[in-house]
């Protein structure tokens, strides 16, 4: 059997794999030596954006790794949309590196804090990022769950590593839950073969097997075991119980990396399964699905919400806000159309985005050690007054807050929240609407408590030190956010 | 030359919120009062030359840029301009303390162009981010610089103005998104046409999303919970802001929305929405009867008036929509003149409450007295003076209304005037307690060391070249209503009878 492989179009997930490999031998050849790293783990990360940024362009899918006809299948295809989502978590991880790395430039002493040394931080920031850039365009099981447990595994490792003694309860939960996830996604998978008899997620095996009552409940079994399974990566409530132990205890650029990359792998892997779907959805009979993907949404919107309005750590509360998120971001899918994934694709980059920058402000105020060290907890209050004393980190802050809110002048998270809507009221799903409605009040309720915190008089904000990754990653964020903010259009395709 | 006018005070808004904190106060008014005279020269010579603004915006979900004027937004366009400026020159002797007078009147532009934007929208998705755009400003003003004296009443006054206003408006979105993917376009010109064609059904469950969502910001009773207590700590300037302009965003999405889209839909919940405009009405004035706290009490004559307005709307008739925009314009000028006389009181004397005596103003200032007595006469309707032309022709459409089940409209428009008997009555009691007084040996509270000399009570700088201009407008409009009347006539026409 004959594969054609176009390997430009294969890029975007090998460029970070070479990368990461790159970045282990020259670590082998010198030694902790950071600069290069970083400039290795930049290049690499640059070329997948470069050859990705073509198909975010063009409104065609990029089809390749394909078998020969007649019963031909491609094992690899993205979408304009699948491209959006491989050049945000590129970009994401590039913010990471720059963080994780270029904070401490040209200090290698002791005080490194990454238990490891950075070409193995790197490495697993890299891979990750490989395998999340890989599930948005996997079209086959196997790709499928490889690429996920790739873009799972070495978050794991880097909450481990990061910040000591103190995240390794962290990590511990978050293997955990990634090992019950893998389980289920991967029962699922073989609910979907028995019920397709396909080894791809390619529509005509789904309609042959919506053809016969007794394939069809298998089928429906099969996307809500799958569902459950994403419903820990996505932090979907309930299944979100690692989310605020794993984010408070890692360093704030890995809760970083899990608050974009994972979300990203979570969520094209869970589009690619509903795309699948978008096939079948005139018929009667899906509802269980439609519900528990709108139920887990809301769900989420609502509980993520309440939460995080009682929450005093700004880590903790990003992180319950991101259960609130995920619920906005799911939301859509319950449409089960092509826009709906579309839609919630975009929902997700614009939250990337905004919650990228609230991470790197949070981490700018309290510094790399914030999370290693007990003795300097961290409060929301101690970024009160931020807006007076350091303009350019509060403004930015307040706009990160306020585009998470969906409150003009973050114009981009207002109308992701306009375009992640539209799918559900044009599908006729009235309940969902109505109690997201709900959900956005409790969303504005949140990030406007902190907000007035911020512009507040505030106490005395300790001294920036001096994070030159970190600001490096907080002009890169920030003028994604604004030039998004006043050209939507990038985002939403 | 449009799109200048609204996105001129936006940006520079944006920037003085920003960036203005080392402006000092003078140079901060300066630039203040520059870009409003901007934005002012910008729109009266888009409205001269018919200017529009039409691009693609974001093409995935077919969202146009689209900015023009018509007969009905124009009126509105020139409230909220002139309003804007009068508050931007007040804020020349009146700065709320609070935070740097740049941020105060960064919001109070960014707010001004924000209504702009939302009276000048031309696309129904616009529409709605234009009109979440006043949202964090008001909110700034009213968390910043309330009233100095109590923290949590801010705080939680702000926290209600917002939450009340998302829920409606992201309501109002649901509608407006549902109206949108039913109908096919998302342009406010197309959708005169093409919403009226829709079935009934959809038309119907449109229309309550709609109504629902806007009621919040007009605010409709029993949805008005909110206005009182952002009324009561608001500074002076943010006070006219909520009661001229922001109020009027409700009743202008209900016109543009609900009423020229869904006509059918509408008009099968229109006598819910009269009754309830003409419980808000008699409920607003009753309240007023017995409220100690002056901004509070004008908050719900407020409520009144604005249900005066909802009422003419939900008659369903040309000869309503005509009545509910003269209200709209009447209200923001007579509630704009009322706030700037109680609230400079308020500032000067520390509170205004009719539980204590209250020093006679004939006596004390004489000039301040005089206006306040022609804002409660046009308050309570008096012919001759702004407010009467809206309210008489609203009981007028609301009797003549084709709609409802049998008498329902009529016994509306018969609470609705009983409705204005009160309004008498509460204005009376005001220009009692207020304008006569009740002690001779005044109990205003004083300054720091206890003397009374640092109490200034009469009108003083750009306070009375406001006061000045609102009694010409309040006056104009009774005296000739067809000022308005000629501008939105045809385009009422066009509306209504399609």
């Amino acid at each position: 059997m004959r594969v054609t492989i176009d390997w430009l179009a294969l890029t975007p997930v090998l460029a970070p794999a070479l990368g990461a490999l790159l970045v282990l031998l020259v670590d082998a050849i010198l030694p902790r030596a950071r600069t290069v790293h970083v400039g290795v783990a930049l290049v690499a990360l640059g070329a997948g954006v470069a050859a990705a940024a073509p198909g975010a362009w063009s409104r065609e899918t990029v089809w390749t790794l394909c078998t020969e006809a007649p019963d031909g299948a491609c094992l690899y295809g993205a979408g304009p949309m699948s491209a959006v989502l491989q050049i945000a978590a590129l970009l994401a991880a590039a913010i990471v590196v720059l963080m994780l790395l270029g904070d401490r430039w040209g200090d290698s002493g002791p005080r490194d804090s990454l238990v490891g040394g950075p070409a193995v931080a790197a490495a697993l920031v890299l891979a990750a990022t490989a395998g999340a850039a890989g599930v948005v365009a996997a079209q086959d099981f196997g790709t499928w769950l490889v690429t996920l447990e790739l873009a799972t595994l070495p978050m794991i490792a880097l909450v481990a590593l990061s910040a000591g003694r103190r995240s390794i309860h962290g990590s511990l939960t978050l293997l955990v839950t990634s090992v019950l996830s893998f389980a289920l996604l991967a029962l699922g998978v073989a609910l979907w073969v028995v019920a397709s008899g396909a080894s791809t997620f390619a529509s005509a095996g789904v309609r042959d097997a919506w053809a016969s009552d007794h394939h069809r409940l298998v089928l429906v079994t099969a996307v809500l075991v799958i569902l459950a399974g994403l419903g820990f990566k996505l932090s979907l409530v309930p299944f979100h119980a690692w989310t605020p132990v794993t984010y408070a205890s890692a360093a704030t650029p890995v809760t970083l990396a899990l608050a974009t990359i994972s979300k990203i792998a979570g969520l094209g892997a869970l589009i690619v399964v509903v795309r699948a779907f978008s096939s079948v959805t005139q018929d009667r009979g899906l509802s269980a699905v439609v519900v528990a993907l709108g139920g887990l949404a809301l769900v989420s919107m609502l509980v993520g919400n309440l939460v995080a309005l009682r929450q005093t750590d700004p880590v903790r509360l990003l992180a319950w806000s991101a259960i609130g998120q995920a619920g906005w971001v799911v939301l859509p899918l319950a449409a089960l159309d092509a826009r709906g994934a579309d839609a919630a694709a975009g929902y997700l980059v614009a939250y990337v985005i905004a919650t990228a920058v609230a991470f790197v402000v949070v981490h700018r105020v309290h510094g790399p050690d914030a999370a290693g060290a007990p003795a300097r907890s961290r409060q929301l209050l101690h970024t009160g007054g931020l807006a007076r004393n350091h303009l350019w980190l509060g403004g930015l802050l307040i706009l990160a807050l306020v585009s998470l809110a969906g409150l003009p002048p973050g114009i981009i998270g207002l109308v992701a929240k306009i375009v992640a809507l539209q799918p559900v009221v044009a599908a006729g799903l009235w309940p969902f609407a109505v109690v997201a409605v709900v959900g956005a009040v409790l969303g504005v309720a949140v990030y406007l408590r902190w907000i007035a915190i911020v512009l507040g008089p505030g106490r005395s904000t300790q001294p920036l030190q001096r994070l030159v990754g970190s600001t490096a990653g907080l002009v890169l964020t920030g003028a994604a956010l604004v030039v998004t903010s006043v050209l939507p259009a990038l985002v939403f395709r | 030359m449009l799109l200048a006018a609204v996105a001129v005070p936006v940006l520079a808004g944006l920037w003085l919120v920003a960036a203005g904190r080392g402006l000092s106060r003078r140079a901060a008014l300066d630039a203040a009062l520059l870009v409003a005279l901007a934005s002012a020269g910008l729109l009266a010579a888009a409205m001269w030359f018919g200017d529009s603004f039409d691009r693609a915006w974001i093409s995935a979900i077919g969202i146009r840029l689209s900015l023009g004027i018509d007969g009905i937004s124009a009126p509105l366009l020139v409230l909220t301009t002139v309003i804007g400026l009068l508050v931007v020159v007040l804020a020349r002797s009146h700065t709320p303390a609070g935070g740097a007078p740049a941020t105060y009147l960064g919001a109070v532009l960014i707010a001004t162009g924000g209504a702009l934007a939302t009276f000048a929208a031309r696309d129904a998705v616009v529409f709605f981010i234009a009109f979440e755009l006043v949202l964090i400003p008001v909110w700034l003003l009213i968390h910043r610089f309330g009233d100095p004296h109590d923290e949590n009443a801010r705080r939680d006054a702000g926290l209600r103005f917002v939450l009340f206003t998302v829920s409606g408006s992201v309501l109002m979105l649901v509608g407006i998104l549902a109206l949108v993917s039913a109908a096919g376009t998302s342009s406010l010109d197309e959708l005169v046409a093409a919403g009226a064609t829709l079935p009934l059904g959809t038309q119907t469950l449109v229309a309550v999303l709609l109504v629902a969502g806007l009621a919040v910001k007009v605010p409709v009773f029993p949805l008005h919970t909110w206005l009182p207590a952002a009324h009561t700590t608001a500074p002076t300037g943010g006070s006219v802001i909520l009661a001229a302009i922001l109020l009027k965003m409700g009743t202008y999405g209900l016109v543009r929305l609900p009423v020229a889209s869904v006509p059918d839909g509408f008009g099968r919940i229109a006598p819910v929405l009269a009754v309830l405009a003409a419980i808000g009405i008699v409920w607003g004035g009753l309240v007023c009867l017995v409220e100690v706290e002056a901004k509070r009490l004008i908050a719900y004559s407020s409520v009144a008036h604005m249900g005066f307005v909802t009422l003419a709307l939900a008659s369903g008739t040309e000869v309503g929509v005509q009545a509910a925009l003269i209200g709209n314009i009447a209200h923001g000028v007579v509630s704009a003149l009322l706030f700037v006389v109680i609230g400079g009181l308020k500032e000067r004397w520390g509170a205004v409450r009719f539980d204590r005596p209250l020093p006679a103003l004939r006596e004390h200032a004489p000039r301040l007295g005089f206006v306040l007595i022609l804002g409660l006469a046009a308050a309570l309707g008096l012919p001759g003076l702004a407010a009467f032309w809206g309210e008489f022709m609203a009981i007028y459409a609301a009797w003549t209304s084709p709609l409802g089940p049998g008498l329902l409209l009529k016994v509306c428009a018969a609470l609705a005037a009983l409705g204005a008997v009160l309004a008498a009555a509460y204005a009376l009691r005001v220009a009692r307690l207020l304008w006569v007084g009740e002690t001779d040996e005044p109990a205003i509270p004083t300054a720091a060391d206890g003397s009374r000399e640092g109490v200034q009570t009469e009108t003083l700088g750009s306070e009375r070249l406001v006061l000045t201009v609102l009694v010409l407008a309040v006056v104009a409009i009774g005296i000739a209503p067809h000022l308005v009347w000629s501008v939105t006539a045809e385009d009422v026409r066009v509306v209504m009878t399609r």
